[in-house]
């Protein structure tokens, strides 16, 4: 009787979600199938081959993207591996996120979990028909990712390579998906699920990170290094994948345990009773959104504090041309070789301090996108009736997110230089020097921000559509050089308008026009809200 | 005492091609307790969230406080306060957080009266509102908005999810504030509460107004329910212009009765030797079910 009416809800959610899952379908495969037919055009000559198999050892590629671990003589596909494994990891664990909360705690925050549970439903139907689901896409996801692959006939990719890597990045997000699930019964909301999934996430990806740079054996510990250990396309181990799938069945057997346990709509961390007067700092819409996203705003700011220094922690070995080419460094001297460490590192800063700005967008546009989401779900009409103008309520939201996400930035940059400085000794460069990368890509972020509250001020349906720039930068970005992508592919975004920067010197004549297009779109997106409709519930 | 303190003419909302207000026209004195009443979906809501300059007019006319309810706003909810009937809090925040954060919102600090309200009220301030009932979650708005020293306060049907007991205790708390000078704007479908506490009323029906005034002048225009035994037939009775739904049983009749034209019928009924008695007054249900059921019917026959 648990678990009466499973088939139901399962057909029910995937009626309910198809849309999504095709689209994310559509994402995962086609990145996968579409760089596979592209690699042999990119590396298809043995010096572009020696090339970048010389770049994917150093230890910011490794630190980036995974250690290359596959023996001479190398094929395309051996690099396509090392390129796209971690990448992909990342991509398909938060899909497994996003499904495993919007198909559970999401319908508890609105009450349709409530109205199902009042049915002749089991206990844990809901639970399981989510478990199901999840199964389901990633299955999905294994098969065609493998059909991509054989589809795209890279050279030296064969079958058993492609369906490794299909059903190891199934299997891999699977696991996230099952974690998530478990932490859907500890956490008391849709939010702070997401919250310890993604925090849980980027521990265990910095983790893998630092154990790939220092010693690959520990990698074994960080449990997102298990995906670079299926080999694939050089030895095809294919136990890891098992290992995969054991943690995935125990965690998802805790979750189901733990949901028959609690209580609907409540997490099992305890419920802390709250104040019985509202502290002094609680007093307009500004402290309003500071004490709402405060939790979240702490977590983030630390996070990304955390992410630069454990990059900044490898640019003593990032940046040791030594040790990474010791003829070149032979070549050219002494001066020479710290001149070329130095311009190493910063290379690498520039991609670090993309991701970084790219992260710390995130919680910006999330506290921005409050002011639409907590209209539509009418938490906002009771401020709305107060003496509080539009104006006062649009600049709190704004600049607050605004200006975490200029903190985050900084706070990274900051990190980096700390524990830069400290790895690389003698040769440590200035905070100033790293500053650069904050001058030169806040504009671009006030410019993303820009945009995204134009869509909150004029098309509110439209307002996620906003997460486009950021992803698509971060992608562009962080895979597009790899790809060969042109450099309009790479403008798309604000984020690849901006000059190498800390590498090269802050262009402030462009850094002033970007800053004053999105102040000037968030103007306009202030008086698009100004004029419209509040529309409460 | 007839200073006017909500002001609106013929005003119209449309959202996209749906006209959710067509024509609404009413005022709101100073000093008294106006009730607006109609079933769902007849646009109270819409009333007055275009009242309070959430929702943008799309014709007529609406002031409070003789300023413009969307170009004033925010000096216009400086003197008001508001209880919607879907009362949403953020779940993290703690019901004593609440009120304070509302009360501040106006500038305004959580005073012994909020205490009293709350103790009144029985609620437990330091539950997160992730944990509240409905009935809960309108209390803090309820608290909020009552200890709020304003002058207009507007309540969108406020006691829904309340029990009776706080129904009661919200009742007393209005007629508090009438006697207190105060003006209520009152939107409910609980006619007992309506009849209990205003002044006069409006009845809205998709988007109209179709009727406003004393709940007394409303009785007059609205027909007294009459039962009667006669020693005489009744027959003569059954023919006035005056009297509807005439039933007859021998000497026995029940039947409805214009209410200006009571006298009339009474002088003509009392020659045919009255033995039992029985008149009610229309009720406020009554005036409220004929509207309907005469206005929905024709409507339904149009279309
Ligand atoms: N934002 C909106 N968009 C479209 N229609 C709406 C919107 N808000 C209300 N309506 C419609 O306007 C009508 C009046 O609604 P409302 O004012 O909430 O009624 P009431 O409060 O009297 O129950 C309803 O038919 C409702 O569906
Ligand atoms: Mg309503």
């Amino acid at each position: 009787m648990q678990h009466a009416k499973t088939g139901f809800l399962l057909k029910t959610a995937l009626r309910r979600d198809w849309l999504k899952i095709v689209l994310w379908l559509l994402g995962v495969v086609g990145l996968m199938a579409g760089a596979a037919g592209k690699f042999d055009t990119l590396y298809g000559s043995p010096k572009a081959m020696a090339t970048i198999i010389e770049t994917l050892k150093t230890p910011a590629m490794v630190s980036l993207l995974g250690p290359f671990t596959a023996k001479a003589p190398y094929t395309v596909a051996n690099v396509y591996a090392a390129e796209m494994m971690v990448f992909m990891g990342l991509f398909v664990a938060m899909m497994n996120s996003y499904f495993a909360v919007h198909t559970t705690r999401a319908e508890e925050d609105t009450g349709v979990a409530e109205l199902i549970r009042a049915h002749a439903v089991g206990r844990s139907a809901s639970l399981t028909a989510a478990s199901l689901e999840l199964v389901i896409l990633n299955l999905i996801t294994a098969v065609l990712a493998a059909l991509g692959l054989q589809a795209a006939g890279m050279t030296g990719a064969d079958a058993a390579g492609n369906w490794l890597f299909g059903l190891g990045l199934g299997a891999f997000g699977l696991m996230f998906g099952a974690f998530t699930l478990l932490f859907a019964q500890v956490a008391d909301s849709a939010r702070g699920t997401t919250l310890l999934s993604y925090s849980w996430l980027g521990l265990l990806f910095i983790a893998r990170m630092v154990t790939d740079v220092t010693d690959p054996k520990l990698t074994w510990w960080t449990i997102y290094g298990w995906i670079e250990k299926l080999a694939i396309y050089d030895q095809n181990t294919w136990w890891p994948v098992l290992l995969m799938l054991a943690l995935t069945a125990l965690v998802g057997g805790l979750a189901l345990r733990l949901g028959t346990q609690r209580d609907l709509g409540a997490g099992l961390l305890p419920q802390r009773a709250g104040r019985r007067t509202a502290s002094p700092f609680l007093r307009g819409p500004l402290g309003l959104v500071a004490r709402l996203e405060r939790t979240s705003t702490i977590i983030w700011l630390i996070a990304l504090l955390i992410l630069g220094a454990t990059y900044g922690s490898i640019f003593g070995t990032a940046g040791d041309l030594m040790s990474s080419n010791p003829t070149m460094a032979k070549l050219i001297g002494t001066t020479g070789v710290r001149l070329a460490n130095r311009a190493i590192v910063l290379a690498f800063a520039n991609k670090l301090t993309v991701i970084f700005v790219i992260l710390a967008t995130i919680p910006g546009l999330i506290t921005l996108f409050r002011l639409n989401r907590d209209e539509a779900r009418g938490s906002l009409e009771l401020v709305h009736a107060k003496s509080v103008s539009r104006l006062r309520l649009y600049a709190s939201v704004t600049g607050f997110g605004l200006v975490i996400a200029l903190a985050g930035l900084a706070l990274a940059i900051w990190g980096m230089q700390l524990a830069g400085g400290a790895a690389m000794g003698p040769d440590a460069l200035s905070l100033s020097r790293y500053m650069r990368g904050f001058w030169g890509y806040a504009p671009a972020l006030i410019v993303t921000f820009g945009v995204s509250a134009v869509l909150v001020g004029a098309l509110q349906r439209w307002q996620s559509v906003a997460w486009a720039l950021p992803a698509y930068g971060f992608f562009s970005l962080y895979l597009g050089s790899l790809l060969d992508f042109p450099d309009w592919a790479k403008q798309l975004t604000p984020y690849g308008w901006v000059n190498d920067v800390p590498l090269k010197a802050v262009d402030w004549g462009q850094a002033g026009w970007m800053t004053a297009l999105g102040l000037g779109l968030l103007v306009l997106g202030y008086l698009a809200y100004a004029r419209r409709d509040l529309r409460e519930n | 005492m007839t200073e006017p303190i909500v002001v609106i003419e013929h005003l119209q909302k449309h959202f996209g091609k749906f006209q959710a207000l067509k024509d609404i026209t009413m005022t709101v004195n100073a000093g008294e307790v106006f009730g607006f009443i109609g079933p769902n979906g007849a646009g109270k809501s819409t009333t007055i969230r275009t009242l309070l300059g959430i929702l943008k007019k799309s014709g007529g006319s609406a002031t409070i406080f003789g300023q413009d309810v969307w170009h004033e706003a925010v000096a216009i909810h400086k003197r008001l306060a508001y209880v919607p009937g879907d009362v949403t809090l953020w779940p993290n925040l703690s019901g004593g957080e609440a009120i304070d954060l509302f009360l501040r919102l106006n500038d305004q600090a959580h005073s012994p009266r909020t205490d009293a309200l709350i103790a009144k009220f029985d609620l437990d301030v330091r539950k997160k509102a992730r944990t509240y009932s409905k009935g809960n979650r309108q209390k803090v708005a309820l608290i909020a908005a009552l200890s709020t020293d304003a002058d207009l306060y507007i309540f969108d049907e406020p006691t829904s999810g309340l029990d009776p007991l706080m129904e009661e205790v919200f009742q007393q708390e209005v007629l508090g504030l009438k006697a207190a000078g105060k003006s209520v704007l009152l939107s409910s479908h609980i006619l007992s509460e309506v009849e209990r506490m205003c002044d006069r009323i409006a009845i809205i029906r998709e988007g109209t107004i179709i009727e406003t005034g004393t709940l007394d002048a409303m009785r007059q225009l609205s027909r007294t329910q009459i039962r009667v035994t006669t020693q005489q037939p009744l027959d003569a009775i059954a023919a006035l212009p005056a009297v509807h739904s005439f039933k007859a049983t021998g000497t026995k009749a029940t039947f409805a009765v214009d209410s200006e034209a009571l006298g009339d019928v009474m002088r003509a009924l009392t020659p045919l030797g009255i033995t039992a008695l029985q008149s009610t007054p229309p009720t406020l249900e009554d005036l409220f079910l004929r509207y309907y059921n005469q206005e929905g019917g024709a409507d339904d026959a149009t279309r």
